[in-house]
């Protein structure tokens, strides 16, 4: 007989995170690949090409203030792509009908499904700090913090993405967040800039943007340098984790386009 | 008295301004072999998504083995097994796989879990296609994979939709004789089928669902008492309720 106790199927909800993470090596080359060999262009391109005519940003040659941004971006998208498409392929070809008629919680099919988008997005993200250190120094001042951040973020957006797979009724729905918002927010985020380069409107603009508190925690974990109030970053991130997952939460439990 | 294998009360279901199924009662005891059948649109597939937790009932309590499927879903779930009439797997996945998810989605873990896949994999005759994707394979065999994987967690109650459907003669005969093995080890069999031989010949309890509601309901024999088919019976029975509707309206 099945073994499971009345809290937690833990065996289940493994077997999720197992399921998830196979399916991402199953296409190792869209999933994995492709953001390394964007992310290698852009070290070359804006960290070295264009660095080279900039002296330094905080203190930190160029390409060390652009990596922990294009560390973050790389996280974030990954993370959405991996549970927005997980969730609307399982709807989509009534896959998701397997986890529904299982003893899984509805809080455990959403751990597995989000942290299936947060294994991608860590392992894009440490990729890429790995393909950066054949060009610069790659440092991580705050270990604990760069984990702490990355898993926290990596988590938004594969809640994100489960929503939006959740909501999304075809393919053109399915990239709608992350072509209008999320790669916009992120570009204007300070991926490639300190808020000081900005005009005095677009830098009230900045600090209103949440992706500007994300790459700006993580830089702070990997160069020591840092524009913003880090008990705002933390307390947005935070709410925000918290908001979403009390969100998809209830959405499950309501059957929201899963359940018939 | 024993509790019902499954036991449905005043179950309605809606789809906007729909009514799929309009307040249906029954209950089948442990150990039957019951016959749900209905022409297409009745109610049943309806029914049946709202005991496994595919669709959620508008009002109505079901229960299985005394477990209330809404509030109590996940023990609810851990006793039903069911093989649904589309193919609803990642059809990517070798059979191997499928069981293997299915299995550690019940709870299952470990040696267990491998005893049982392999068990189950033996007696479905799918030993020389457990590697292959569950794409590669044909109509039957997918059949047998999706029986298989209901039966993973060795449930009290087995849900089959049209287990049958597009399965050649042959192979159908091969999976009565499954249902019946099962039945006869103890398993609660709800069955839906459109092979109405095949209902009379594996049920020994049959419903009629029509436009949402159950039309009768009653032992085979009382059925074909009359020295009556199935078959003609049914078709007397629906047509009735048809005529009945159309009065009503």
């Amino acid at each position: 007989m099945p073994r499971h106790n009345r809290n937690m199927n833990t065996a289940g909800l493994y077997t999720l995170i197992e399921r998830e993470i196979k399916r991402m090596f199953r296409v190792v080359v869209q999933t994995l690949v492709s953001p390394w060999i964007s992310a290698l262009l852009y070290i070359l391109i804006f960290g070295l090409v264009v660095g080279s005519r900039i002296s330094s940003i905080g203190g930190v040659s160029y390409i060390d203030f652009v990596l922990p941004g294009l560390v973050m971006m790389n996280i974030i998208q990954s993370a959405f792509a991996h549970s927005s498409s997980s969730v609307y392929f399982a709807r989509f070809t009534r896959q998701i009908e397997e986890v529904l008629v299982s003893p899984l919680s509805y809080m455990e099919m959403i751990i597995g499904y989000t942290l299936g988008g947060v294994v991608r997005g860590i392992v894009v993200g440490i990729g890429v700090y790995a393909i950066a250190i054949f060009f610069t120094v790659a440092t991580i001042e705050h270990l604990f913090l760069f984990l702490l951040y990355a898993t926290a973020v990596s988590a938004i957006f594969s809640l994100l993405g489960i929503l939006v797979g959740l909501w999304a009724d075809g393919f053109e729905q399915l990239s709608v967040l992350s072509v209008f918002v999320i790669t916009p927010l992120t570009f204007i985020g300070g991926v490639f800039n300190t808020t000081e380069m900005l005009p005095p409107a677009l830098k009230i603009i900045a600090h209103a943007n949440p992706f500007f508190y994300f790459v700006d925690g993580l830089r702070y974990a990997m160069i020591g340098f840092s524009e913003s109030n880090m008990f705002v970053g933390a307390l947005l991130t935070g709410g925000l984790l918290v908001g979403l997952l009390v969100l998809v939460q209830h959405l499950f439990k309501i059957g929201y386009k899963v359940r018939l | 008295m024993n509790t019902p294998a499954l036991r449905i009360e005043k179950l309605v279901k809606r789809y906007g301004a729909t009514e799929a199924v309009k307040g249906i009662s029954f209950e089948i005891t442990p150990g039957e072999f019951f016959g749900f059948l209905g022409p297409n649109g009745a109610g049943k597939s309806t029914t049946i998504h709202c005991i496994t937790g595919i669709a959620t009932p508008t009002s109505g309590t079901i229960e299985v083995y005394g477990v209330d499927v809404v509030k109590n879903y996940r023990a609810a779930r851990s006793l039903v097994g069911f093989s649904p009439q589309e193919y609803n797997v990642d059809i990517f996945s070798s059979t191997d796989a499928v069981l293997y998810y299915m299995a550690g989605f019940y709870g299952m873990r470990g040696a267990d879990r491998q005893k049982r896949i392999d068990y189950l994999i033996e007696k479905f005759e799918l030993v020389p296609h457990r590697a292959k994707r569950f794409m590669q394979l044909s109509g039957g065999l997918k059949r047998r994979v999706m029986l298989a994987r209901a039966l993973i967690h060795d449930p009290k109650l087995l849900i089959l939709d049209e287990p049958t459907a597009g399965v050649d003669v042959e192979l159908r005969r091969e999976l009565w004789r499954y249902l019946q093995e099962l039945n006869g080890e103890g398993k609660t069999i709800l069955l839906t089928s459109h092979y109405l031989e095949e209902v009379e010949l594996l049920s020994r309890h049959i419903a009629i669902i029509h436009q949402g509601t159950i039309v009768a309901i009653d032992t085979k024999e009382a059925f074909i008492a009359d020295g009556s088919t199935l078959e003609k019976k049914y078709l007397d029975i629906t047509s009735q309720s048809r005529a009945n509707a159309a009065t009503q309206s």
